[in-house]
């Protein structure tokens, strides 16, 4: 493992891509913020969050349930399990319309089956060999979240595939064409952050283009180039990602995901 | 006071092929299977159904072919898998599909219910969903500005389903009903159908009701008839009630990867069966409903 400024002694233990992947996101949502997630890396992400940093934030599931506190590893987002120990209970008016449309969440959190150069996202559909669209699970409430959340963090592992210039179906905007979220008409601030398993991206930049924040542990500069199917701006000195702390550790392993449900998935 | 109560197949007779079906189960969650496994067993056809985020009844129905238009905001079987009966649909081209998202479909339904013609959205500006319908199907969403302040907007036209089916945990013979855990867009999509129909876990005296009637998301007025069915969403979850069947739900996420064994699947436990009772005792009896029984605490 390369050498990093670690702020503890956890980079002496193998820390998994995942690991560094919620670390990473659970970075991004700050005290007292409300966030709308999904199910898996992101849920675990705000549950790490408000179990360190962020005690005051709030999370939002789109299937209406605020502040869940499970105590089994649920399947999805229509598992019983995650509506345990919730605050409140109510539909996707209430979560995604009198809150997210409202434009009172800071931050949501949305996979992808691809994202491209201007963080666009896809969850629709790939194109297959002859060029014929192959359906996926499609938006839910992902393009809702693109459209209205002040800042959108997406959650993609790298590859040439996942990474394309163009994606192949656009379910939720980002900086589509370059164009700025005012010029797009959509009211949040689009995608703040690119986690992969590799990198942290971002789009803070004229042009709106995946810029490379930082890279995790052990990857390089040829080997993200690599890996993404387009070109990325790089600067010069391209920062490590922190790993998680030892207590971060211990609250994923231990407390948070201690089947691996979640952790393992993107390993 | 009305008596409501129906059986299925009384009301699925009275639902005529073509028509608009909103479903009300959320992937694994409070689907009306009991519903949807009638609607096959007297192949009804070329139905538009529409769901907010969509699961296993609506891959059931396209499954057996009876669906000829979906109107969804996307779905899957969780971490089952993907609703492929509904991928393969719209991969051969062989339901037309509206893909919108949660939200947008909440939103459809809600101008629905509260009878005006459409609704404005920001959701879908930008997107792909948007382009394609823009050329295609503009009978649904139009892009528009505010007249007060120049906004741009989407146009959503209100979905007034013919028929909404809602599975619900707590109903009296009225059709007064509690909805118990989360209940995405249940509700909007209930009050925007043409006619309601409630499946239900428990029949309960209306003197129950009445103790807490802030409980009550669907008031019986609303309500065309109650089917009584305990174990109505089996293998989905229904909360407080029983936890979804992940053995089944397994049995069926492999079943439904090829149009053969989909077929199989259908024949054996829907086709095979004659009426939810029996399905029940096909897939376990009274020992896998007691397994999957909810505990009361966690509610799953």
């Amino acid at each position: 493992m390369a050498t990093t400024e670690v702020r503890d002694a956890a980079a002496s233990e193998q820390v998994s891509a995942s690991e560094i992947m919620v670390t990473a996101a659970s970075m991004e949502v700050h005290d007292g913020e409300v966030a709308v997630v999904g199910i898996g890396l992101p849920q675990l992400a705000c549950v790490l969050a408000r179990r360190t940093h962020a005690p005051g934030m709030s999370m939002v599931l789109e299937i209406g349930v605020v502040n869940m506190a499970p105590v089994d590893t649920p399947v999805g987002l229509a598992d019983s399990r995650i509506f345990y120990k919730a605050t409140c209970w109510s539909g996707f008016l209430d979560s995604l319309g009198l809150n997210l449309h409202r434009g009172v969440v800071d931050v949501g959190f949305i996979g992808a089956l691809e994202c491209d150069e201007h963080g666009n996202v896809n969850t629709t559909a790939t194109k297959g060999p002859d060029g014929k669209l192959v359906y996926f699970n499609g938006s839910a409430g992902g393009n809702d979240v693109a459209t209205s959340a002040k800042r959108v963090v997406v959650i993609v592992r790298h590859g040439k595939r996942k990474l394309p210039k163009t994606v192949a179906y656009l379910t939720s905007p980002g900086f589509r064409d370059g164009k700025s979220r005012k010029e797009l008409g959509l009211p949040g601030g689009g995608p703040v952050r690119v986690i992969t398993d590799m990198a942290v991206l971002g789009f803070d930049n004229p042009e709106r283009r995946a810029e490379v924040i930082s890279m995790h542990p052990g990857i390089t500069v040829e080997k993200l180039k690599e890996n993404t199917g387009f070109d990325l701006i790089i600067p010069k000195d391209v920062p490590i990602t922190p790993l998680p702390t030892k207590e971060q550790l211990r609250l994923l392993r231990e407390e948070i995901d201690p089947k691996r449900v979640y952790l393992r998935g993107m390993d | 006071m009305p008596d409501k109560v129906k059986s299925v197949a009384d009301v699925v007779r009275s639902i005529p092929d073509g028509s608009h079906v909103a479903l009300g189960g959320f992937a694994i969650a409070r689907n009306s299977t009991v519903f949807a496994h009638e609607v096959i067993r007297q192949q009804k056809k070329n139905l538009t159904l529409s769901q907010g985020v969509m699961g296993l009844e609506t891959d059931l129905i396209v499954g057996a072919g009876l669906a000829k238009k979906i109107i969804v905001g996307g779905g899957s079987l969780d971490r089952f898998g993907p609703a492929r009966c509904i991928n393969r649909a719209r991969d051969n081209g062989s339901v037309e599909h509206i893909d919108l998202s949660s939200l947008s479909l909440s939103f459809a339904y809600l101008a629905g219910a509260l009878g005006i013609t459409f609704i404005p959205i920001k959701s879908l500006l930008a997107s792909e969903m948007f382009d394609r319908f823009e050329k295609s199907a503009s009978e649904y969403i139009r892009k528009g500005t505010c007249p007060f302040t120049g906004e741009q907007y989407v146009f959503l036209r209100a979905l007034q389903p013919d028929v909404s089916v809602v599975h619900v945990q707590i109903a009296d013979t009225e059709g007064n009903c509690w909805i118990n855990g989360p209940r995405w867009e249940s509700e909007e999509q209930a009050k925007s159908a043409k006619r309601l129909i409630i499946t239900a876990e428990e029949l309960v005296p209306t003197e129950y009701i009445q103790r807490q009637p802030e409980r009550t998301i669907i008031p019986g007025h609303r309500v065309e008839a109650v089917v009584h069915q305990p174990y109505g969403g089996h293998p989905t979850g229904v909360f407080g009630s029983y936890d979804y069947d992940a053995d089944h739900l397994r049995l069926y996420a492999n079943a439904h990867k090829t149009p053969e064994g989909m077929k199989a699947y259908l024949d054996e436990y829907v086709l095979g069966t004659k009426d939810h009772w029996g399905y029940l005792e096909k897939v376990g009896g009274l020992r896998k409903m007691d397994d999957i029984k909810a505990e009361a605490i966690w509610g799953y």
